[in-house]
């Protein structure tokens, strides 16, 4: 057969059955303190982390400790009295020896060994972490994927202490319950459209995933009662990343949607540097603000940060230079700057609302200007920075004063043009994250985007800084980009681990067809070894991977009788003006892969290919 | 009407009515699928619309004159304004509407 099948289980059920194994091997054997059950990497996805079982005579807490290679670099945490123990071991070190102390309260104790291989391949993850065990204590800096490098973090001393070994790429935060909310690493779509969100623990057991009929890119917000607002696509429509739905936490039901094309026209926006028609807006960012019942999205791709009501989503105001716009609008929703120092920022990233009500955003500062004057103002790389930075706005008399910057000053070397964020922890204490930094073959600050900057002999980097009354008090720096980064404790005083099996909620959507037919015989002929082609079926979807020459015209086929579903492949190079996620990006540029949701598919169909003028059989058939 | 030209060609015709200039490459898939794409959108327009077909490789002046970068580009002209662009494979309602608002 020239076309490899393989169905792969989801990742949910593949968990449940490693889980459902470790307790049967709990329950069948004589598990202590002295003598646990370990379980390495148990939920496959997290090779720094594992899971113990034992049992005590007598209800009791018990404290567990991943012994740090100095004090200051234990993590640990107690977790409540039982008797039956199923604790979750995070924190463990990559390419080591881990001691991890269990200590009963009040009893006995004891220190086990938990061999972790080199989960990096020899690769060094990181340059160096600047901080102090003091600032930092048992926190972490978690960074998430935009290129190769997959999800990691680190502790005080620079090593890494949680590590993913796949792509959940875009953004990572810590939800209410104690769980992780990270995109799934199912690629829906070409370039980073990916399936949902996983509510995952940090040792890797995914809780819920919550699936979304447009898929997933960027960010996502936790609201007060826990429903999740999420960054999507409308399939259908020509254009991306221009809506963003609410859903239920519990059932991944949608419960509201917004259509930015409904407060914004497309036609009429004025563009940043890297606008295209059909991703006009480019929504990297959205935040609830309660005070004001209000959403906002950052436009990469209009240099804007655009509030609306939450309830109406009528346009409230507009943050950006009102260059290009259309005059009405300007009058009517944006800001005049006052104060001496004020800057606008270009294709910002992660809008944050402090609490008083300012706007804080990463100011990549992509091109300096707008693309109607980039004529004459368009900075260069080496010209350039980026920067975090605080607006004050005031709504009445549409004024606004820049109140807090940092970056500027470091110009090109803090310089990324596109990904990173701003977390506001207090008064005066943030993080920047710079992770979209890259150079060119000759050492200079280069605007190719992390995804691109290999093909050019380039390196790229991250530095993610922390600073408390304009004091620096860490300072990350590792190799490749990094999405984003968030400080967070590995152990939570909320869920760490739970056991039972997941769940899928939510619906895939239907995947875009193609509607015109091309009029062709079977060939009877098997699709030719050179495409190497194989195909991954999932529970609601399959993914066809091939290799195609440049220039072919090529079409899936799904047939079943007279009824036929085609999906067009694209074998021409595709020049990206936005990569926030490079990860799924192949080095062959033949190499394709197309993914169709079995949403809207019934029956039995027969797998085809047409390449220019003749249509090949795969041999595969999928049951939808 | 549906025909590959030349620059003398495009230029006697691309003046007269509505007119879908298609500037594509032997060289590319997209192109090819959108051939098929436009042969459906003739049937859908019959004499309302011209649709011709430039070479990108063979006709650089004229993709030079017309601001044309990549291929395929659809660039729609009325009496030899242009009123509307399109880059990329298009499926054929999206070309039909956009032929539609200008007919």
């Amino acid at each position: 057969m020239s076309v490899n099948y393989i169905f792969e289980k989801h990742l949910i059920d593949r968990q449940a059955e490693a889980e459902e194994a470790m307790l049967k091997e709990f329950e069948a054997g004589n598990y202590t303190i002295q003598n646990p059950l370990v379980k390495y990497n148990l939920y496959e996805v997290s090779p720094l982390s594992a899971v113990i079982c034992f049992e005590t005579k007598k209800e009791v807490a018990v404290s567990v400790t991943v012994l740090g290679k100095t004090k200051e670099a234990n993590i640990g945490h107690t977790f409540p009295k039982a008797k039956k123990h199923v604790l979750p071991i995070v924190g463990l070190y990559s390419n080591y020896s881990n001691k991890v102390e269990i200590r009963a309260y009040r009893g006995e104790s004891n220190v086990i060994t938990i061999d972790v291989p080199d989960v990096y391949d020899g690769e060094n993850p990181i340059y160096h972490m600047k901080t102090t065990p003091e600032y930092l204590q048992d926190n972490v800096i978690m960074v998430s994927p935009a290129g190769l490098q997959l999800s990691s973090a680190f502790d005080y001393a620079g090593d890494a202490r949680w590590h993913m070994n796949v792509a959940c790429v875009f953004d990572i935060k810590r939800l209410r319950n104690g769980n992780l909310i990270m995109g799934t690493h199912r690629l829906l779509k070409m370039p980073y459209y990916m399936s949902g969100l996983y509510e995952i623990s940090p040792c890797g057991k995914v809780y819920k995933e919550f699936r979304l009929p447009g898929g997933y890119h960027h960010d996502e917000f936790e609201m007060e009662d826990g429903n999740l607002l999420v960054l999507t696509d409308d399939l259908e429509s020509d254009t991306v990343e221009d809506m963003c739905v609410l859903i239920d936490r519990n059932t991944g039901e949608i419960l509201k949607t917004w259509d930015y094309k409904k407060f914004l026209n497309p036609e009429t926006v004025s563009h940043s540097g890297s606008w295209s028609e059909e991703d006009w807006f480019h929504n990297n960012a959205v935040w609830y603000d309660k005070n004001t019942n209000s959403l906002t999205f950052s436009g990469r791709h209009i240099d804007s940060m655009v509030n609306i009501d939450f309830d109406s989503g009528e346009l409230n105001w507009i943050i950006g230079d009102p260059a290009g716009w259309p005059q009405d609008m300007v009058d009517k929703y944006f800001f005049k700057p006052i104060g001496s120092n004020f800057g606008w920022q270009y294709e910002q990233h992660a809008n944050v609302i402090t609490p008083n009500g300012d706007v804080m955003c990463f100011d990549n500062h992509h091109y300096g200007c707008k693309q109607v004057d980039q004529a004459t103002k368009n900075l260069a790389a080496k010209d350039n920075y980026s920067r975090g930075v605080r607006y004050r706005i005031n709504t009445e008399d549409m004024t606004i004063e820049q109140v807090w910057e940092y970056g500027k000053d470091r110009g090109a070397e803090f310089f990324s043009p596109y990904i990173c964020n701003v977390e506001y922890y207090n008064e005066g204490h943030y993080m920047i994250h710079s992770g979209g930094i890259a150079y060119d073959k000759d050492g200079n600050p280069s605007e190719a985007l992390g995804a691109f900057v290999k093909d050019v002999g380039g390196t790229c980097r991250s530095i993610t800084v922390e600073v408390c009354d304009g004091k620096v008090m860490l300072d990350l720096e590792v190799p490749g980009n990094y999405y984003r980064a968030e400080k967070l404790k590995l152990y939570s005083d909320g869920i760490n681990l739970e056991l039972g099996k997941g769940q899928v909620l939510g619906v895939m959507g239907h995947t875009k067809e193609f509607d015109t037919d091309i009029p062709m015989e079977n060939s009877g002929e098997m699709l030719p070894e050179s495409c190497n082609a194989r195909i991954e079926e999932e529970i609601d979807r399959f993914t066809f991977f091939s290799r195609f020459e440049k220039g072919q015209m090529v079409m899936m086929l799904l047939e079943q009788g007279e009824e036929v579903h085609r999906y067009f492949i694209s074998t021409t190079a595709v020049s990206y003006l936005a990569m926030c996620c490079g990860t799924f990006l192949d080095s062959d540029e033949r190499n394709t892969r197309t993914s169709v949701n079995k949403t809207g598919l019934s029956g039995v169909y027969d797998v085809r290919v047409i390449i220019d003028d003749k249509k090949y059989e795969t041999g595969v058939k999928i049951t939808c | 009407m549906l025909k590959e030209v030349n620059s003398e060609e495009f230029k006697e015709l691309a003046g007269k009515g509505l007119v879908l200039a298609d500037f594509f490459s032997t060289t590319c898939g997209p192109c090819k699928m959108l051939a098929f794409v436009l042969k459906d959108v003739e049937k859908e327009f019959g004499d309302d619309l011209t649709i011709l077909k430039v070479d990108f490789d063979q006709n650089k002046e004229l993709t030079a004159e017309y601001g044309v970068s990549g291929y395929p580009t659809l660039i729609l002209l009325k009496d030899g304004t242009e009123m509307k662009r399109l880059q990329g494979l298009q499926q054929k309602p999206v070309i039909v509407n956009m032929v539609k608002k200008h007919i």
